[in-house]
């Protein structure tokens, strides 16, 4: 789904949507679908159900005046969901799960995969999206739509006084803003993104998170709508029925066409009468049809068509009526969607035996075309991938690593507690690894192509490094630092997969698709990343623990842990000036020039210069172990500045991977870092002070006729 | 002692330093980081030329200004750091033979870039499909064509470089000579950036009015090819008399005049560099992944005809042509707001650059270097700690 389209653009669209919404498939639940009223409502708007909230009074969410939607009798069957759940679907450029679909999609509304319906009962993603499809006025009524500030849905004209300020809010309770919210969007979308406020920023998402929904629930609409005719009438007498299927127009698509050329230029009263009925007929298929345009669940039929965009049943109704008439597998996936849709009974319950049928039948159906159009090829290891959850475990693996590592703190001669860590590491770090290599086949990509494989893959590095260094050191401090790391790593990219709601498996553009330089430049500077970071670790380790414990109390422990700063930071810095030349020699092949001066460049240049540096003063006497601790923090902060921050300067060529919301965690990064630089300069300052005063008492500390000092 | 030789030792050990090798990695990664904040308001031309290709600047916060050395001095200094301390000092060391060949590979580097600064064009030439170019035109620098036809129907061009346009005022205006011809052209003033329009009967133009029209100054733009500059000039014939003329960068077409009965034109244009081939657009193709605007693959069918030979090409991205100390790249496309069936151009980056692979082996030399160095060390400091009780 193109959800990064214009609200200029889908405004009109949408405001069809809702109405259709509203007069079909909520209302709906009474099934009561008369001819007359539903055409007249579907071509005049703004005269029936929607009406634009007043601006004076604030409008009480519409819940209250609504009966409530019984609870859920019977649920999906494990059948239905997982064979919806393997469904392909076409969204974002690719072919994916719609299981993934659903998971993305609620993450993006909700800010998590899961939902709660009215009764405060867990859903996984899957039921929603089906409830959402099948059953909208029930899904309507489930608080989905995450609002960060009530000044929001304050601003659209609705009550806020019986939610938080923080809340969730359902389709339901919105409905009677919806008109208002869309204006003040299309309002709002006219101010660039970087110059609204808070609240200009919300409501713009919160409409267009409100338009995904819009066309999720209204996807089946032209299944629960059979279009009426004119008892008697031509149409009726051609079709032999008073009321036509979707597909029945899609059928006859070429015919339709044919009919309504003569229709048009027939003299006779009665066939101009049948010719507005037609147009009629047409336009409000047409809408039906329209308000699907974002669910595209059918592959052009493989024999026929090399077309690569999937259909959606409105665009097939389109090609019928262009003269290119749906074969007869399409027509069966079209029929399969309009049994899934009919599921909905008269009495609002969903017949669950008659939706899984309709859900086999379409698999059936579009299945074997998206596999011998070798579309499906890696979509059962999506779906397993999403299944394992491999992430999750690998979290909970390095947060036991981290709360092992802490009591092992407290009882350090314990042998066994640093092997559980160890081990709990380990498996963490083998979950990231497979995790990472199953994302690569999926994608059949190099393993880092988007920001947030850029945190999996640090992590995962970070670790291998810690891990590594513990095996050949055994100080344990490495060790400690590789659970922290992981643990840190893995809630960051939790933290960006949930801010950026999307896809974490996207399309690329065109200068970013080539797998050779993904997998050399893109990959090696990442590790350069890695080892940045986890020098800034080590750094920041050092420091605090020389703060609390001072350096004569452990000289070993502190030498050691600075040569592996220093080895980190050589690491790094192999891997940082590799990387960065070669995105250089990468740029010279795709934009003419190795250079540019652009600040993602210019990032990577100030990860190499900040190495060398302290590699130089290292050499030079210049800084010591305390001052390359100190160091390699503010280093760190320029690894996250080159990382993250100069995306977010939103200027340069390299903007394709801006993800807005990260600012904070950015800031409260440097924020860490420069505060443990400034409690290496409150080490230095004291220990400088001490050694001032033992040589001011030469009894004391000249007792064997020298002085120490501590190396800073 | 010879107090030359101790200068000159001096001077030996202060530029071989790690203390100004540290400062002028301090200044460089400063410069970087402000030259790339800079951007954000300023944009990419205007802060190149000012933070990285200059000995010196002043860096404004607010109404305080910082002055800091320019990326050309500082680079410049780290280069003859680099070659006393880095490699002459480091002679006959033990165990530095990894750390010299980095520095060899960084100088290539340096000299890789000072070859693109001094001896560089870049720029594109923009084809629709069916058309046909020998030249490339500059995204930034201006020239003044004067264009005169000749009897067999070819066009003789004499240009003058825009940046000798620059300074043109009426009181001082640029004066370029006919050189053999029975006129002078005189341009009175010069717009970095103007908009042309016409002069209408409620308001005052603020400078002169030629056939209807003005040039209406307006403030620089952050992206630099987007300015677009205009003249005006006077064409003064031999005989005394005058023709005023506006030129304009984005005009479709040159500004004819005739002295003597003979007929000349005057264009304001990007500056052109002739290519030793002619580029056929033969077939452009965009293709977005399906459902998405999002372009996925474009590329360009060219045939490149060098008079004696031709072939047909396929440039894309991340693919370019590669000919005759020439590489055009698959830039982009347009026009953007193209309907289905409406013919579309496609833009070729096109850059003579002496030192385009220079960066590939200072990689490779860089990377060797580092590998042979740093690996070394790791080797021994794992034999030590694995012997370690």
């Amino acid at each position: 789904m193109n959800t990064q389209l214009s609200l200029n653009a889908f405004l009109p669209l949408r405001r069809t949507a809702v109405l259709l919404l509203l007069v079909g498939s909520l209302a709906l639940g009474s099934r009561a679908v008369s001819a007359a009223p539903t055409l007249t409502a579907a071509a005049h708007p703004s005269a029936t159900a929607v009406q634009a909230a007043p601006e004076a009074a604030p409008i009480a969410p519409a819940v209250r005046a609504r009966p409530a939607v019984t609870a859920r009798k019977v649920d999906w069957s494990k059948t239905s969901l997982v064979v919806a759940g393997s469904l392909p679907i076409q969204d974002g450029g690719r072919v994916k799960p719609l299981s993934t679909f659903a998971n993305f999609t609620l993450l993006r509304l909700n800010g998590k995969s899961t939902a709660k319906d009215q009764a405060g009962e867990k859903l996984d993603s899957m039921r929603w999206l089906l409830d959402t499809f099948v059953d909208p006025r029930r899904s309507g009524e489930y608080p989905i739509f995450q609002v960060q500030d009530s000044a929001t849905v304050h601003a659209i004209g609705l009550e806020v006084d019986t939610k938080k300020k923080r809340d969730r809010w359902s389709f339901a309770e919105l409905r009677p803003a919806v008109p208002k919210l869309f204006d003040l969007a299309h309002e709002y979308s006219q101010i660039e993104g970087k110059n609204r406020t808070t609240m200009q920023a919300q409501v713009v998402m919160l409409a267009e998170a409100v338009d995904i929904y819009l066309g999720l629930a209204g996807f089946l609409d032209f299944a629960r709508m059979p279009i009426p005719l004119s008892e008697g009438g031509i149409l009726a007498q051609e079709f032999g029925t008073a009321r036509l299927n979707f597909s029945d127009l899609v059928r006859r698509g070429g015919d339709l066409s044919a009919l309504r050329s003569r229709l048009e230029k027939s003299d006779d009263p009665l066939e101009r009468e049948a010719s507005r009925e037609l147009a009629s007929v047409l336009r409000f298929a047409a809408d039906l049809g329209r308000a699907s345009l974002h669910v595209a669940l059918q592959p052009p039929d493989a024999v026929l068509s090399a077309r690569e965009a999937w259909h959606t049943p409105g665009e097939l109704l389109s090609s019928a009526f262009d003269g290119m008439p749906a074969t007869a597998a399409e027509l069966a996936g079209l029929v399969a969607l309009e049994r899934l849709g009919a599921s909905l009974g008269s009495d609002n319950t969903v017949d669950m035996a008659e939706a899984e049928a309709a859900l086999v039948a379409l698999d059936a159906s579009t299945g074997p075309i998206a596999a011998a159009r070798g579309e499906t090829r890696r979509l059962d290891l999506e779906v397993t991938y999403y299944r394992l959850d491999l992430l999750m475990y690998a979290l909970a693996a390095y947060i036991l690593a981290f709360v092992l590592a802490a009591f092992s703190w407290l009882r350090p001669a314990a042998a066994l507690l640093p092997r559980l860590t160890f081990g709990a590491a380990t498996v963490g770090t083998l979950l990231m690894v497979v995790a990472i290599t199953l994302r690569c086949i999926i994608r059949e990509r190099p393993p880092v192509s988007t920001l947030y494989e850029t945190l999996l893959f640090v992590t995962a590095t970070g670790a291998i490094i810690g891990l590594s260094m513990e095996l050949i050191n055994r100080r344990r401090i490495a060790l400690y630092a590789t659970a922290a790391l992981g643990m840190v790593g893995m809630f960051l990219s939790n933290g960006y997969e949930t801010l950026d709601k999307r896809d974490t498996m996207p399309s690329l553009v065109a200068v970013l698709d080539t797998n050779f330089w993904l997998a050399t430049h893109v990959t090696v500077i990442t590790i350069g990343y890695a080892a940045g970071v986890f020098a800034a670790l080590l750094g920041s380790v050092y420091i605090v623990v020389r703060l609390i414990r001072g350096r004569a109390s452990a000289p070993e422990f502190f030498t050691s842990l600075g040569r592996m700063i220093y080895g980190t930071l050589a690491f790094g810095l192999v891997f940082s000036l590799v990387g960065t030349i070669l995105g250089g020699i990468w740029a010279n092949d795709s934009w003419g020039r190795f250079w540019g001066w652009d600040p993602k460049e210019n990032g990577a240049l100030l990860i190499c210069i900040s190495q060398v540096a302290i590699l130089h003063a290292r050499l030079g006497g210049i800084l010591r172990e305390l001052g390359i601790a100190a160091a390699a923090c503010f280093a760190g902060t320029i690894v996250a500045f080159s990382w993250f921050g100069t995306n977010l300067l939103g200027v340069g060529l390299h903007s394709y991977g801006f993800t807005e919301g990260i600012n904070s965690a950015l800031w409260t990064y440097y924020g860490i870092q420069w505060s443990i630089c400034a409690l290496a300069l409150v080490v230095g300052v004291r220990e400088a002070s001490m050694v001032k005063s033992q040589v001011s008492e030469p009894p004391a500390t000249s007792a064997r006729g020298r002085t120490t000092t501590p190396a800073t | 002692m010879n107090p030359l030789r101790t200068i000159g030792t001096g001077l030996l050990r202060v530029f071989s330093s790690f203390r100004l090798s540290v400062t002028l990695l301090v200044f460089l990664g400063l410069l970087t980081w402000l030259g790339t904040l800079a951007q954000v308001d300023r944009g990419l031309y205007e802060v190149q030329k000012e933070y990285f290709e200059s000995l010196f600047l002043v860096h404004r916060v607010g109404a305080l200004g910082i002055p800091l050395p320019g990326g050309n001095l500082v680079l410049g200094l780290l280069a003859v750091n680099i070659l006393v301390g880095g490699l002459w000092r480091m002679r006959g060391r033990k165990n530095v033979s990894g750390v010299i060949v980095v520095h060899v590979g960084i100088l290539m580097l340096f000299a890789a870039g000072l070859v693109k600064l001094q001896a560089s064009n870049d720029g594109h030439t923009t084809l629709y499909e069916g058309e046909s170019k020998s030249y490339f035109q500059s995204y930034h620098e201006l020239e003044l064509a004067l264009l005169r036809p000749l009897a067999d129907g070819k066009i003789e061009e004499r240009t003058v470089d825009g940046a000798s346009l620059a300074h043109a005022n009426p009181s001082h205006p640029a004066v370029v000579d006919g050189q053999g011809l029975p006129f002078r052209v005189e341009v009175t003033r010069y717009f970095e950036n103007a908009g042309v329009m016409p002069k209408g009967p409620m308001f005052d133009a603020p400078t002169p009015v030629i056939d209807g029209v003005f040039a209406r100054p307006k403030p620089r733009e952050k992206l630099n090819e987007q300015n677009g500059a205009a003249v005006y000039v006077d064409v003064i014939a031999a005989d005394g008399s005058v023709q005023n003329g506006l030129l304009w960068v984005y005009d479709a077409h040159p500004w004819t005049f005739d002295v003597a009965g003979e007929r000349y034109a005057l264009d304001l244009r990007r500056k052109r560099f002739p290519m030793p081939f002619r580029v056929s657009l033969e077939r452009f193709r965009k293709e977005d992944h399906p459902r998405t605007g999002m372009p996925r693959w474009f590329s360009s069918d060219v045939t490149v005809d060098s008079g004696k030979s031709s072939r047909l090409v396929t440039i894309f991205m991340n693919e370019p042509l590669r000919q005759d100390g020439l590489v055009l790249y698959q830039a982009s496309w347009g026009p953007s707001n193209a309907r289905p069936g409406d013919p579309l151009f496609s833009s070729l980056a096109v850059v003579r650059n002496p030192s385009d692979q220079w960066p590939l082996w200072g990689c490779i030399v860089i990377a060797a270097g580092l590998l042979w160095h740093f690996g070394r060390k790791l080797i021994r400091h794992v034999s030590r700690e694995v012997a370690r009780p």
